[in-house]
């Protein structure tokens, strides 16, 4: 009984900052979502608007198609950064890799590279006209590659450019996983007869789902938020091509100063991205949460 | 022998007199500064040519002379409105002086944001310096009055209009000109209508097809405030379309309800604007006001409209501008009887931009930012400010046989803002600015690429316009 006491006096300064921090913002936010606000209107104050806001969300075309859009996104670049990351963490696992600890260095410098940077970087190599990637398309594959006015150019390339930058954190998590496995179930699956794809899908999955999911989870998450890479990259743009939800909340709470409907959208999106990582959790253990 | 006594007794005593005078004048700041000693003021602007020579001159002169620091922070347009208007909603009092964008000041004002200079200075006459006074400025200080009070609210740091700009030296090559006759039958000189802009650029386009130039630059970001801005403050007034097509009275933004946002003429201006891309570089899809005036110094385009603030580097500038000594400039082609209608007041051909600098309630050192706008208010510091960042916000400032020599140089552009400065208009005064912005701009990038029709775009975007005025309560 002494040592919880103890344990809990521990955890209360985190738990106060955390309240502070994290749990109060949220009420806020809960409680402008059933108001009206926006400063620069002829009534500048909070006027009630009960559940409005989130009636004109589930109707509003802009914030339906940035949600898909941002779902879409998150599925291609976690699935890719997985597949890829697995593939890269057994090769630089790999005995026979000259040079691995050199490799293992560079391909972890893209995580410790700002957001806002990889954005500028990327949109340097792709300003069209004068970025290297539009120049070396043409030149190469005759492709008049442009992201500020094709909409699958700079989709892609927000792909590509999230891939490049976080891929490295999968493969590190998957390494550090892979290299924690026992080694006698491997062994075992051998003397038995099974070959290399039904080891991984039948042995090492299973073993390594611990990882996977707390990997995709964190990925997930990131990729549900992306805001500041994609801000550098395109602006949201072409028109409005790559606006995924953090951007479109950003712009409706800061320039538009719409705080009602940017908290109704930011609690929605909330519960998404809850609901998403529910699912997840359920469909990769079998289990529906609460289990031991 | 007396005489000489005598005289050499009255020239020390002029010199005294003078000496002393000077001193006097001097010490003034210092003696105003007094009770700042040791004060730290922060500011923040958009970097421009003319707010880099604040950060990098003006600043460190003003500290140097009063012995209170200022921090400077010049960053993108973007960034600047973010952490400015962030400060001063939550009152945190970050910055002591912030930029005012002529197109925000209704907004800042209505949301009671700033300090008023004038009183502020009528209540403490000890620090209301004797060089500084309002009516050394231009009409351009009337945008940052209070409109009731009439009392100042900012204190103008920048101004300058969008002209028109073209290469000279391809305009007044014979080869060329005689080339331009051939293909089209008429004279090579700058455009003073939309049909004349076109051809240009349309012959350009073929000119320059192997030598990396193209007939028009086109500030159409497609993701960017920066195309609403060119086509609704630039483009659209040109062919009689004015403040965004917003009626100022009742706020109707669509034809149908006495707007003009989706006229014909905002849609006959919607189709050439677009249109010009196809004569446009490659970059101007993604080109804000900087990267149209890098594609201009760049030598990528014969003509375009570009921000005066950026016209003296690139007609000046070796360093930066592969176009100097080639600038010539003019006023921007408009329609049929614009240019009658702006004469007579009742209209304008594009854009009176610029800025101030001006004081947030949420500063805790006002004291020290009135000293230092009024610093960078004196008359004595405003040519080399205007050499260094072409931008003139005093009458006085024309006659200097400096700003008179760099005219030259830059083919007139300060003669033309002079005489013809009345020919343009700074954005409307609505505190709505940035909500419509933020929901009509979109329709814009959507007809920049290509997604939907201009005379659709404008359509969505009245109707968008409208439905946001209505629920910000202007628009019953």
């Amino acid at each position: 009984m002494r040592q919880s006491n103890v344990g809990w006096l521990f955890l209360a300064p985190a738990s106060l900052i955390l309240f502070v921090v994290g749990f109060v913002p949220f009420l806020y936010i809960l409680y402008v979502g059933f108001f009206d606000w926006n400063t620069n209107a002829v009534d500048p104050g909070l006027r009630w608007a009960g559940l409005q806001n989130y009636r004109s969300l589930v109707f509003d075309p802009t914030f339906l198609n940035s949600l898909t859009r941002t779902l879409v996104f998150a599925f291609i670049v976690v699935v890719s950064e997985l597949l890829l990351g697995y593939v890269l963490a057994r090769a630089l696992m790999a005995d026979r890799l000259p040079g691995r600890q050199f490799f293992r260095t560079i391909h972890t410098l893209p995580i410790v590279v700002a957001p806002i940077a990889v954005g500028a970087t990327w949109r340097l190599l792709c300003v069209p006209g004068l970025g290297i990637l539009p120049h070396y398309m043409k030149l190469w594959f005759g492709i008049d590659y442009n992201i500020s006015t094709n909409a699958y150019h700079a989709f892609g390339t927000a792909i590509l450019m999230d891939i490049w930058h976080w891929t490295p954190f999968v493969t590190l998590s998957l390494m550090a996983g892979l290299t924690a496995l026992p080694k006698e179930p491997l062994e075992q699956a051998q003397i038995d007869g099974g070959n290399k794809l039904q080891i991984f899908w039948y042995v090492i999955v299973p073993m390594l789902k611990p990882v996977l999911l707390t990997t995709v989870f964190i990925r997930l998450m990131d990729a549900l938020r992306s805001v500041d890479e994609i801000w550098m990259l395109t602006k949201g743009g072409p028109a409005e091509a790559t606006r995924f939800i953090g951007l479109h909340i950003w712009i409706n709470v800061f320039p538009k100063t719409d705080y009602g409907y940017g908290a109704a959208m930011s609690l929605l999106t909330l519960y998404v991205t809850i609901v998403l990582s529910w699912l997840l959790f359920v469909a990769m253990t079998g289990r529906k949460g609460g289990a031991q | 022998m007396n005489s000489f006594v005598k005289a050499a007794g009255a020239g020390f005593i002029a010199l005294g007199l003078l000496n002393s005078t000077a001193l006097a004048q001097d010490s003034w700041w210092k003696t105003a500064a007094q009770p700042l000693q040791g004060a730290t003021i922060r500011g923040i602007s958009e970097s421009t040519p003319a707010s880099k020579y604040v950060e990098q001159v003006l600043g460190p002169k003003f500290t140097a002379e009063t012995g209170i620091k200022v921090e400077f922070e010049a960053t993108s347009w973007d960034q600047m409105y973010d952490k400015a208007i962030k400060d001063m909603e939550a009152n945190t009092g970050i910055y002591d002086f912030v930029y005012i964008e002529q197109d925000i000041v209704y907004t800042y004002l209505a949301r009671n944001f700033l300090v008023d200079i004038t009183k502020s200075l009528a209540d403490n006459p000890k620090i209301a310096s004797p060089d500084f006074k309002p009516d050394n400025f231009t009409t351009f200080l009337n945008y940052f009055k209070d409109p009731k009070s009439g009392d100042v609210m900012g204190v103008p740091m920048e101004a300058f209009i969008k002209p028109y700009l073209y290469r000279k030296d391809l305009f007044d090559d014979p080869a060329i000109q005689k080339a331009y006759k051939d293909a089209t039958g008429a004279d090579l000189k700058p455009a003073t209508t939309h049909e004349e802009y076109t051809q240009i650029a349309k012959f350009f386009t073929e000119y320059g097809k192997d030598k990396e130039l193209w007939g028009s630059t086109v500030q159409a970001a497609s993701s960017h405030p920066a195309s609403f801005y060119e086509f609704f403050e630039s483009i659209a007034p040109t062919f009689g379309v004015y403040n965004w097509g917003i009626d100022g009275t009742t706020f109707a933004a669509s034809v149908a309800n006495g707007g003009q946002m989706n006229s014909d003429a905002a849609k006959k201006a919607l189709n050439y604007w677009v249109g010009l891309l196809q004569y446009a570089p490659p970059e101007s899809t993604s080109s804000t006001w900087d990267e149209v005036a890098g594609s201009f110094a760049a030598g990528r385009a014969a003509q375009g409209l570009v921000y005066g603030e950026n016209a003296a580097w690139i007609a000046t500038d070796a360093n930066k501008s592969t176009v100097v000594g080639k600038v010539g400039v003019a006023l921007p082609p408009v329609e049929p009887g614009v240019m009658e209608a702006a004469e007579a007041g009742k209209g304008y051909i594009g854009y009176y931009d610029g800025g101030a600098f001006g004081i947030p309630h949420s500063s805790k050192n006002k004291d020290a930012a009135l000293l230092f706008l009024q610093y960078i208010g004196q008359p004595s510091v405003q040519t080399d400010w205007a050499l260094a960042g072409s931008r003139i916000v005093m009458n006085s400032t024309y006659d200097d046989p400096k700003i008179v020599e760099q005219d030259k140089a830059m083919n007139g552009y300060y003669s033309l803002m002079r005489e013809d400065g009345k020919l343009f208009a700074g954005a409307p005064p609505y505190p709505f600015h940035a909500q419509v912005l933020q929901v009509a701009a979109p329709f814009i990038y959507k007809a920049i690429v290509g997604e939907i029709k201009p005379d659709e775009a404008l359509d969505q975007a009245a109707a968008a316009a409208e439905a946001e005025l209505q629920k910000l309560g202007y628009r019953k």
